[in-house]
């Protein structure tokens, strides 16, 4: 175990489950079972980084040899010399050079004109869709929810860093869990001692009151442990590939994120899914600065990420993936920045990812409606992480959907 | 319980359930006229309600279409329409509040639930105060009124891809939500009746900006539809009649009413006078029939409050106007927080229920507003009562049925602090509870 002990590890894990919508077990029979039952080696591990607002997929893997790329966007195009070129006419956006790296050992694969029919331009209902993997009907469940809806109730089985639950996490009978970055702050002095005195069990509760009792009370046990530990430097990563171009400098939020979740990997935590994310990629003005500021932080977040794993043993087990709800319009607006589109790339990182690009590049010369066309099913994505990281079947996710991106290593 | 508790019981969640809980001194007052006559007020809407009188509406205007980014028109236009959203979910929280019968902003609040439609998507703030004037109007009224003036709103059209539902490209998002969110319920149609039904709704187009919706015979299938073993030519109106008339209707809306006012977690029993009260589609019946039916102070059906139930009865207690508050602002940016802002539903499904609200991180954020509310509050009630009456009077002022021994220990402690008592009962499991 690197920066944490065992007790404090689980505490922390204790508060990760209690910041959860859904199950609300004590803290110690959550302590005890992480004791009992810590995630074997060997066990895959999705990481899901969701990029909110639309992150433009044109400029982040650059068809730069197509003329057509520059007729449609003079003023935010990029020169081959910015570039970072990675094979059959694309070149990643010069900031990710993190990525690039990743790339050249073979662990990146990039998924191209990602999407679903008849795209919604709306951030709300795009990423709802992306989320409850139902393009068709609305559902409420999230896709990864109804994975955890047919797993052993384990509140530690999927956790999204941040107060608020992203729906994706949200099943029909059980939900992820929540940590908030910053930790529970609670009132001190008398009103702590107050509040602990009106959550105390009692057998006359009924089981709502007994859930609303516990819920208060976890908030005064847990606040003093969670909050010092999610404060602490992340863990040392040895040699970490120095930060250039796009980095702006300072922890991204994304990174403090990944760290959270790097620290309690490193220690064993039986989840099977983290959820982070990072947004501002709504860029309709002055994009190429923002955008590549924002594909920097991801970049080197995810080097990061993944050199601390490494040094940790779970770096076979780590499967990254990074999508944001709809890639951008083709034609650049008159203010230096792009309008909502439809389809974009999704990256997929690991060591058990079979590198290199999946999915037919859309045509910047057969647009659908000015957009690019949709060549790859997202589900397609999922049904494959479902049963190659997840280790379900993935109709049990997605229904009839047959759909697979082959872009995991065959065991 | 005792009779006497059975009573509190049952009057508690006529206050807390059909209205937005009791204004100080309204609680003890139904207590002694007892559980009849308190749900007769309660479910009588008044021909003018003076608590609702000093409210203005909220000032919003046809902001027209986007200004290109990066202009200062654009950053005008963003700030007005912010302000204006602000001003709209400000605006309802302040008729929850000081509403002297609630009944009507509860049904509102209910049916917004119901045809759960966000501003998330909309953007506008207009057309979702149309809307929610529609749904005021039609809220205990005609079911089949209320149907047929939402399938033709601008915002719900909007939300559900309604303009982009033509007869060369239908679009299926508002004819299947329509019967299964709204009217009939899940597999009570089948899915060539989604299909169906999507022509019979092609045509309609919204401006966003204002919520108007208008007819474009052009793009309507005019075409003789067979669905749900009827068939002929429909306009949006003459379909939602029909669906509406259907008897699968009548058993969903009793169960949403059961739902959300009886039980998130026990099914509508076979036997009930909800679904039989509801045969004409009259609201007001069918909540009538909830209001009396015995589940109405039957002890297993117990509920969490919502955010705003919980948010808004701490303000009636304490005689707060929301938009009086210091910081409006800061009171939408806790419920936001919570995770229930009026006008932002989740999804078309409506918020969750039950003790998805019962987290760790909401009780943090409870107990901040809630400090918030007391500085600003009037606590009057409290410290004119005796110390030694304090506990029972705060019961009284929440409407609370009865303390637990453990909550009544903790709160004997802090009889002498107005302020800490009242911060204490707030956060009490039988408070969050409707129990």
């Amino acid at each position: 175990m690197d920066t944490l002990s065992r007790r404090r590890f689980l505490q922390l894990t204790g508060g990760a489950a209690i910041a959860a919508a859904a199950p609300l077990l004590s803290i110690d029979s959550i302590a005890q079972a992480a004791l009992i039952r810590p995630l074997p080696l060997g066990t895959p591990i999705f990481v899901l980084i969701t990029l909110y607002g639309g992150n433009d997929g044109l400029n982040t893997v650059i068809p730069y040899q197509d003329s057509a790329y520059y007729q449609a966007r003079p003023e935010i195009s990029y020169q081959e010399s910015e570039l970072l070129p990675i094979g059959e006419g694309l070149a990643l956006n010069g900031s990710m050079s993190g990525i690039k790296a990743l790339w050249e050992s073979k662990k990146v694969a990039i998924i191209r004109g990602v999407g679903y029919p008849q795209p919604d331009r709306s951030h709300f209902s795009s990423m709802a869709i992306w989320q409850s993997a139902s393009p068709i009907s609305h559902v409420s469940s999230g896709w990864l929810g109804r994975w955890l809806d047919r797993q052993e109730s384990d509140p530690m089985l999927a956790i999204s860093l941040g107060s608020v639950l992203p729906p994706l996490l949200a099943g029909s009978k059980v939900s992820g869990s929540a940590l908030p970055l910053g930790g529970l702050v609670v009132p001190s002095g008398k009103l702590a001692l107050d509040c602990q005195r009106i959550s105390a069990a009692s057998g006359g509760d009924s089981k709502l009151m007994a859930s609303a009792a516990t819920s208060l009370r976890n908030l005064f046990e847990l606040s003093s442990t969670i909050t010092p530990i999610l404060k602490e430097p992340a863990p040392s990563t040895g040699e970490l590939p120095t930060a250039n171009g796009g980095n702006a400098g300072g922890n991204s939020d994304l990174q403090q994120q990944l760290d959270v979740v790097a620290k309690l990997i490193a220690a064993g935590s039986p989840t099977r899914i983290w959820s982070v994310s990072l947004g501002g990629f709504d860029t309709h003005a002055n994009e190429k600065g923002a955008q590549s500021i924002l594909l920097g932080n991801v970049s080197d977040s995810i080097a990061r990420f993944m050199k601390q794993m490494q040094l940790t043993g779970r770096g076979k087990d780590i499967v990254v993936m990074a999508y944001s709800e709809f890639g951008r319009r083709v034609k650049g607006n008159a203010s230096q920045g792009t309008d909502h589109g439809t389809s974009g790339p999704v990256f997929l990182i690991g060591d058990r990812v079979n590198g290199g690009f999946y999915g037919d590049q859309p045509s910047m010369r057969e647009l659908v409606a000015g957009d690019l066309a949709v060549t790859t099913d997202f589900r397609d994505i999922y049904g494959t992480l479902l049963e190659g990281v997840l280790k379900t079947p993935a109709s049990d996710v997605l229904g009839k959907w047959s759909g697979r991106s082959n872009f995991l290593r065959s065991a | 319980m005792n009779q006497e508790q059975l009573q509190r019981l049952e009057i508690a969640r006529l206050f807390h359930r059909f209205g937005f809980g009791p204004k100080p001194g309204e609680f003890a007052a139904a207590i002694s006229q007892g559980a009849a006559a308190t749900r007769s007020q309660l479910l009588t809407v008044p021909q003018s309600d003076k608590g609702l009188a000093s409210i203005r509406e909220p000032q919003l205007t046809d902001l027209g279409k986007f200004p290109p980014p990066g202009t200062t028109a654009r950053a005008a236009f963003a700030t007005e329409m912010r302000r204006q959203r602000r001003d709209l979910a400000i605006w309802w929280l302040d008729r929850m509040a000081l509403a002297d019968n609630a009944l009507t902003e509860r049904m509102t609040w209910f049916w917004h639930g119901h045809w759960a439609t966000s501003i998330g998507k909309v953007e506008y703030a207009l057309p979702m105060y149309l809307q929610n004037q529609r749904l005021r109007a039609n809220a205990l009224g005609n079911f089949a009124d209320q149907a047929r003036a939402m399938i033709l709103d601008g915002a719900l059209q909007y939300w559900l891809d309604g303009g982009d539902n033509t007869v060369t490209a239908p679009n299926e998002n508002l004819a299947r939500e329509f019967m299964e969110l709204f009217t009939l319920g899940v597999d009570r149609y089948f899915e060539t009746d989604v299909q169906t039904v999507a022509r019979a709704l092609t045509g309609y187009r919204v401006v966003r900006s204002n919520g108007a919706v208008t007819f474009n015979p052009k793009n309507h299938d005019s075409s003789k539809l067979a669905f749900l073993g009827t068939s002929g030519t429909f306009t949006a109106e003459k379909l939602s009649d029909f669906i509406v008339s259907r008897d699968d209707c009548a058993q969903f809306i009793a169960e949403r009413i059961w739902y959300r006012f009886i039980s998130d977690t026990s099914p509508l029993p076979e036997k009930n006078g909800i679904k039989t009260s509801f045969a004409k589609r009259d609201i007001a019946s069918a909540i009538r029939a909830t209001a009396t039916s015995s589940a109405i102070s039957d002890l297993k059906y117990s509920q969490v409050k919502p955010p705003i139930d919980w948010f808004i009865s701490v303000c009636r207690a304490l005689r707060i106007t929301p938009s009086k508050l210091s910081k409006p602002d800061q009171a939408l940016n806790f419920l936001d927080k919570l995770g229930q802002v009026p006008f932002s539903p989740p999804n078309v499904g409506g918020w969750p229920a039950g003790e998805a609200w019962l987290t760790a991180g909401s009780a943090q954020y409870r107990l901040q507003i809630a400090q918030i509310l007391l500085a600003q509050g009037d606590l009057s009630s409290i410290k004119q009562s005796p110390i030694a009456n304090r506990v029972d009077a705060l019961a009284d002022l929440l409407g609370v049925p009865l303390w637990s021994a453990r909550t009544q220990s903790a709160l004997e402690s802090v009889t002498e602090d107005p302020a800490r008592i009242f911060l204490l009962g707030v956060s009490t499991p039988e408070y969050l509870v409707s129990l």
